[in-house]
């Protein structure tokens, strides 16, 4: 019995010592992937959307009233290729990745209203995390964008 | 199985006194009356006496002198660090459950690799480190603010809007932002 | 003057004292040599495999904790030894090494036994080589209950089996000696 338990623990300690290993294995990430979440926040009504469950504490650190989920789309660009998103009251929100380094992403974020820049930023994130921006009017409201990535 | 068949296979532990109470009496009141258990039993008797005396024929005086020093040499000599990890591991990789053991982790990993395809993120865990890092903003003129919500640790970007933006008017106050 | 325990002297040896651990091992130095010479039937061997199962006894003695008696905490420690010896025995073990053929035909001529006839003397052979064609698992229950008389319980906790399965093994082995021998018992 003892034995056995020596050679589990001898081969869970091979496996735990390849881990790092398959995550290095990994990093010739071809492309990323690119979620945009579109959200419409209110002050009014106390509403959320339970398709936003996953961002539920992210959004109501917000605190606005209500949330609710516009449109979600993801894409797929290549290193220094942009990803163009639609964002409602004619908005275009462009995202360009720029670089991997252990494990974080860099994108580049424009967000234009018609041919007028609003905002431009580099943003450094985890991969397979996300941030969000937001303040743009929306109807009663305004937009929130949440904006995730993962190389892949 | 018939009765003689089960009682030669206890005939062994009755004769080493290892059966008690029904058991023992079982046997003991078949001996009485087949012949042919009460053959086997004498065989068995004797084997037992002659593998007793071919084994103590063994009785040689054991020098023990000799072996002590030799012992007390080894007791006493620090093996290298490699020899103590050999010692360790010699059973391991030659125990069957090592060999189980291979395919096992080969299976794990297979998983691990698996899993992290279909659900990228799951050994994240919860709450890591999700704090992006804005390495450079430019808002056109406008207020932008940068937020750190540190319960979920999130990076907020949030643009206002200026007073005479042309966006959609609405009833709404002016745009304050996120109340954090 | 009262002998020490075993107990008490495995305690001074956990605390370092070297003497205590020679005095255990003169207690059953004689005993393990018989039972791994049982095993093993030859004495170079059995020389051999004693040093290290002492040897291995002395590196675990801080495992020791009393519950069971020192001398089956040392048997189980020996019989294995002995066993994984057995496994790896890939040559012929009568032909190269003193064989136990050597070491009765001795023995018979210093105990200068006149009534040893022919018929005992082929029996004894015959045991001796089917002895020799048991199995190491096989062969240890039978030395173990034949030449140190252990009970079915304590053979269990040496050889680290159930007493059902040391009942079967001892009747598998008998079994098989008896067919061998069927024509001299």
């Amino acid at each position: 019995m003892k034995l056995a338990i020596k050679a589990l623990l001898f081969n869970f300690c091979l496996w735990w010592a390849a881990m790092p290993s398959l995550e290095a294995a990994d990093k010739s990430f071809q492309s990323v992937e690119i979620t945009i979440k579109t959200i419409s926040a209110s002050k009014q009504g106390n509403e959320f959307d339970p398709q936003l469950a996953a961002l539920e504490k992210q959004l109501k650190a917000l605190n606005y009233g209500s949330y609710r989920l516009l449109k979600q789309e993801t894409q797929t660009a290549r290193w220094q290729g942009n990803a163009n998103f639609q964002i409602p009251g004619g908005r275009m929100l462009t995202v360009r990745p720029q670089e991997v380094n252990n494990d974080q992403l860099g994108l580049r974020v424009q967000l234009k209203q018609g041919d007028k820049p609003q905002l431009e930023t580099t943003v450094r994130l985890n991969n397979r995390g996300n941030f969000i921006l937001g303040g743009p009017r929306h109807d009663n409201g305004v937009l929130v964008l949440s904006i995730s990535a993962t190389a892949r | 199985m018939s009765t003689c068949e089960v009682i030669r296979e206890s005939l062994g532990a009755w004769l080493d006194g290892e059966l008690s109470g029904a058991a023992a009496d079982t046997v003991r009141s078949h001996l009485q009356t087949c012949l042919a258990c009460g053959q086997e039993r004498r065989q068995l008797e004797k084997l037992d006496i002659t593998l007793k005396s071919v084994l103590e024929a063994q009785t040689i005086p054991f020098h023990a002198e000799s072996i002590w020093h030799a012992l007390r040499q080894r007791i006493e000599t620090k093996r290298p660090w490699y020899v103590e990890v050999a010692a360790w591991t010699g059973p391991v990789l030659r125990s069957p459950s090592f060999a189980w053991g291979v395919p096992a982790v080969i299976v794990l990993l297979l998983g691990t690799i698996y899993l992290d395809s279909i659900l990228p993120g799951w050994n994240s865990g919860s709450p890591r480190d999700n704090f992006a890092a804005v390495e450079s903003i430019d808002a056109y003129g406008r207020n932008v603010a940068l937020l750190r919500e540190y319960e979920t640790k999130t990076t907020v970007i949030w643009l206002y809007q200026n007073p005479d933006s042309e966006s959609e008017a609405s009833g709404e106050t002016s745009n304050k932002g996120p109340a954090f | 003057m009262a002998e020490v325990s075993d107990w008490a002297l495995v305690e001074k040896c956990q605390a370092g004292d070297m003497s205590a651990f020679q005095e255990l091992i003169s207690r059953y130095q004689q005993k393990i040599y018989m039972v791994i010479l049982g095993l093993l039937r030859n004495r170079e061997d059995t020389l051999e495999v004693a040093q290290e199962a002492f040897f291995r006894a002395y590196r675990k003695i801080n495992s020791f904790q009393g519950g069971s008696s020192f001398y089956t905490w040392l048997y189980r420690i020996a019989v294995n030894v002995a066993i994984d010896a057995q496994r790896r025995q890939k040559r012929n073990p009568l032909e190269f090494r003193e064989s136990m053929d050597g070491i009765m035909e001795e023995r018979n001529e210093v105990a200068k036994d006149p009534s040893a006839d022919v018929h005992d003397k082929e029996l004894r052979a015959k045991l001796n080589q089917a002895i020799n064609e048991l199995s190491p698992d096989h062969r240890a229950v039978i030395v173990l209950r034949t030449l140190e008389g252990l009970s079915y319980k304590e053979i269990g906790e040496t050889l680290g089996c159930s007493e059902g399965t040391v009942m079967s093994r001892l009747h598998y082995a008998r079994k098989k000696l008896q067919e061998k021998l069927r024509a001299f018992l």
